[in-house]
C-alpha cells in the first residue's frame, strides 16, 4: 500500500501537531508504568515516612507466595475460558445472523447492545441473576437438582464471572467476525457447494480459513481483555472470592495495593502483568504474520 | 455427456420476475450461448441450472433427471465464475483437488485426472502455487481447470472471460471453444459480449427482459434475426433500423415489394455500399458526418437527405470522403430485413430469402 506524505515547511510544526496526543500518552501511559516499575523495587514502610529500595525483593517475595501462584493459574482458567466461550458463541451467533437475509440488520443491532453495557453494571446484572437467594438462576438450576451458591462453591463462583465476563465480549466478537464473514466472497462457497461440500464442510475448509486473521486478531484481543478489562465484572460479582477462588491478577493487584497497601508487591505484580501480556502480543503477531497468509 | 432441457423455467424476486418463462433444450455436447444486455436473465437463469437460485416454477432435467430440487452438488455439473472463485488459502492443485475429494475419489484417480487437467491447460508448472501468485489468465485456466477434473454432464460459464483483458479474451475464448469440441462436454455460456457469443456458440440465446428473443445457430441470429431487439443487439456497429418515411420516397423503393404490415426497415452497415451494383437498387442519398478509420474498414456515419436519419455503414480501406459531402448509399432488396415496430418482430416469413 502506498503512504500518503505530506511536507511540512516548518520542522516545528508537525511536533505541535502530535504535542497533544503525545502529552496524553506520556502523563497517562508512560509516566505512571515507569512508576509502577519504580515502586516495584520499593518497599514503604507501614506509616509512609519512608521508602527503602530493595532490588526484586518484591519479585522473590511475589514468586515465592502461594496465594499469587494460585492466582495465575485462576487468571489462565479464567482467560483461556473467557476467549474460547466468548469466540465460540460470538462465531455461531455470527454465522447465523449472515444466514439470514431479511433480518440480518435487527439481529446485528440486538446483538451489540451488551457491549455498551458498563463492566460493572454487567457484573451487578449476573450477580442478581445468580444471587442465591433472590435470583431466578438458583432458583431454576434448583429444579435440576443442583445447589447453586457461587458465594461459598469456588467453581460456582468462577462459572460465574467466566460468563459474565464472556457475555459482555460477545458483542464485539460478533461484530468482527459478521464483517470478516461479509468479506469472504459469496461465489467462493457456491463453488464449494458446487464442488460437493456440504454447509459444515464448506464452513471448516473455506469460510473458516479465510476468517483466519479475524480469528487470531479477536484472539489477542480477547485474552487481553480477560486479564484486564474484567475487573470490574470480578469487583461487582465476586470481588475475587470466595477463598480467592475467582482472584484473578488485575483483581489481585488491586486487592494487595489499595486494599492491602501493599503498594511495593502490587507494583511488582502490575509489571509482571505488563510483561506477560507485552510477551503475548509479541507471540501471536509473530505467529500470526507467518501463519495467516493465503 | 447429457441434455439440459429447461420447461417453462420461471424466477421471481418477490414480485418482480426476473426470468418469465424459458424453454430450451441443449443437445449433448452441445455449446449454448446465452447473451443478452445486462438484466436480462441470463446469469439468474444460469444460476438456476446450477442449484445457486430456487426455481419459482417449471422444469430443470439435467442427462433427463429432473433436478429442480437437486442440491448443486447433487446435479453433476460444474461452474467457472466470473471472478474465478477460486479458494485463496490453498494451492493450484487443492484447488483442483477439492470437488474430487468431497466425492471420495480414490487418490490414484484424483491424481490422474489433475495431471490431465493440468496437461490439458498447460497449468502443471503452477500446481503448487497459491492462486494470489497467479496472473488472470492464468487463474481462469485453474478455474477451467477445476471444472474439468470433476469430469461433469455439463459446463456451465459465467461470462469467464470479462475480467480479462480484450487480448486475453480473445485468446481465451479460442481456447475455451477448441477445450469444449475436444472434450464434448455439454455447456451452457452466458455473457453479455456478442462477438463471444458469436465465436463461440454452437446456437445462441439472445435474451432480453427474461424472455428467450431468438434462438438459432450465430448466422441465423445475424443473417434473419427474428426481432427488433436481435437486430439491434447482434452485430457491431449495430444494424441501421429506419422507419419506412424516412425512405419512402427513395429511388428503387417501388420495387421492394415489402410485406404487409412493414413499417421498420433494417440493412447492416456493411450491406450498404457507395458504388451502385448492378440490378434493382435501393438508393439513398445522404450527406457524411464523420469517417472513423478502424483498421482494414472505415465506419462513416451519414445522415440521410430529408429525414435526417443517421446511418452507419462500414466501407472497405480509407475512402477519400471529405465531411458533409453528398453521397448516395444503395442496398440490395434481399439484404433488407422488414420489421413491424409495434409487435417488434420481423413481417417477412421465415424461410430465409436466397
Amino acid at each position: 500500500m502506498q503512504t500518503k506524505r505530506t511536507i511540512f515547511p516548518n520542522k516545528l510544526l508537525p511536533y505541535l501537531l502530535l504535542a497533544p496526543q503525545l502529552a496524553v500518552t506520556l502523563i497517562f501511559f508512560i509516566w505512571p508504568a515507569v512508576q509502577a516499575v519504580k515502586s516495584s523495587f520499593e518497599r514503604e514502610d507501614p506509616f509512609g515516612f519512608k521508602t527503602t529500595f530493595i532490588w526484586f525483593d518484591n519479585y522473590k517475595r511475589l514468586f515465592a507466595d502461594p496465594t499469587y501462584l494460585n492466582s495465575v493459574g485462576k487468571t489462565a482458567v479464567f482467560a483461556v475460558s473467557v476467549t474460547l466461550l466468548a469466540m465460540s458463541v460470538s462465531l455461531l451467533l455470527a454465522v447465523s445472523v449472515n444466514r439470514v437475509l431479511r433480518t440480518n440488520r435487527l439481529y446485528t443491532t440486538l446483538l451489540v447492545w451488551p457491549y455498551a453495557v458498563a463492566p460493572v453494571v454487567v457484573g451487578i446484572l449476573w450477580w442478581f441473576m445468580f444471587n442465591p437467594s433472590i435470583g431466578i438462576a438458583p432458583y431454576l438450576l434448583r429444579g435440576l437438582g443442583i445447589n447453586w451458591n457461587h458465594r461459598i462453591d469456588g467453581s460456582h463462583a468462577m462459572l460465574l464471572v467466566i460468563i459474565a465476563a464472556s457475555w459482555k465480549q460477545i458483542s464485539y466478537n460478533f461484530l468482527f467476525f459478521v464483517a470478516g464473514l461479509q468479506s469472504v466472497p459469496q461465489s467462493l462457497t457456491e463453488a464449494a457447494a458446487i464442488d460437493g461440500a456440504g454447509p459444515f464442510k464448506r464452513f471448516w475448509t473455506i469460510v473458516f480459513p479465510l476468517l483466519s486473521p479475524t480469528t487470531f486478531f479477536l484472539l489477542i484481543v480477547n485474552i487481553n481483555y480477560a486479564m484486564f478489562d474484567t475487573f470490574g465484572i470480578i469487583d461487582a460479582t465476586t470481588s475475587g472470592g470466595p477463598a480467592q477462588a475467582t482472584n484473578i491478577l488485575v483483581y489481585k493487584v488491586y486487592a494487595d495495593g489499595f486494599l492491602g497497601l501493599n503498594i511495593g508487591s502490587s507494583a511488582a505484580q502490575s509489571v509482571v502483568l505488563m510483561l506477560i501480556v507485552i510477551a503475548l502480543t509479541a507471540i501471536q503477531f509473530r505467529y500470526i504474520e507467518r501463519r495467516v497468509q493465503y | 455427456m447429457a441434455t439440459i432441457n429447461l420447461v417453462d423455467l420461471k424466477k421471481n424476486y418477490g414480485s418482480v420476475p426476473a426470468v418469465k418463462g424459458i424453454n430450451l433444450s441443449v443437445k449433448d455436447g452441445e455449446l449454448i450461448v446465452l447473451v443478452g444486455p445486462s438484466g436480462c436473465g441470463k446469469s439468474t437463469l444460469l444460476r438456476m441450472v446450477a442449484g445457486l437460485e430456487s426455481v419459482t416454477s417449471g422444469r430443470i432435467e439435467i442427462a433427463g433427471r429432473d433436478v429442480v430440487k437437486a442440491e448443486p452438488a447433487e446435479r453433476d455439473i460444474a461452474m467457472v465464475f466470473q471472478n474465478y472463485a477460486l479458494y485463496p488459502h490453498m494451492t493450484v492443485r487443492q484447488n483442483l483437488e477439492y470437488g474430487l475429494k468431497n466425492r471420495g475419489t480414490p487418490r490414484e484417480e484424483i491424481d490422474r485426472r489433475v495431471k490431465e487437467a493440468a496437461d490439458i491447460l498447460e497449468i502443471g508448472p503452477m500446481l503448487d502455487r497459491k492462486p494470489r501468485q497467479l496472473s488472470g489468465g492464468q487463474r481462469q485456466r485453474v478455474a477451467m481447470g477445476r471444472a474439468i477434473v470433476r469430469e461433469p454432464a455439463a459446463f456451465l460459464f459465467d461470462e469467464p472471460l470479462s475480467n480479462l483483458d480484450a487480448k486475453l479474451r480473445v485468446q481465451m475464448r479460442v481456447e475455451i471453444r477448441k477445450l469444449q469440441r475436444r472434450l464434448k462436454t455439454t455447456s451452457l455460456y452466458v455473457t453479455h459480449d456478442q462477438l463471444e457469443a458469436m465465436t463461440l456458440a454452437d446456437r445462441l440465446v439472445v435474451m432480453n427482459n427474461g424472455l428467450v428473443e431468438q434462438l438459432g445457430t450465430p448466422t441465423e441470429v445475424y443473417d434473419r434475426p427474428a426481432t427488433l431487439f436481435v437486430a439491434g443487439f447482434i452485430g457491431s456497429p449495430p444494424m441501421n433500423l429506419l422507419s419506412l418515411e424516412s425512405i419512402a420516397g427513395a429511388p428503387g423503393f417501388e420495387g421492394l415489394n415489402l410485406p404487409d404490415g412493414t413499417d421498420v426497415i433494417g440493412i447492416r452497415p456493411d450491406q450498404l455500399v457507395l458504388d451502385q451494383p448492378t440490378g434493382q437498387n435501393l438508393a439513398l442519398a445522404a450527406s457524411v458526418e464523420l469517417l472513423e478509420p478502424i483498421g482494414g474498414e472505415s465506419h462513416l456515419h451519414v445522415r440521410l437527405t430529408g429525414s435526417n436519419q443517421a446511418v452507419i455503414l462500414s466501407v472497405p480501406g480509407r475512402p477519400d470522403i471529405a465531411e458533409g459531402a453528398a453521397v448516395t448509399l444503395y442496398a440490395r432488396p434481399a439484404d433488407l430485413h422488414p420489421f413491424n415496430r409495434e409487435s417488434g418482430r420481423r413481417t417477412d416469413t421465415a424461410v430465409a430469402n436466397p
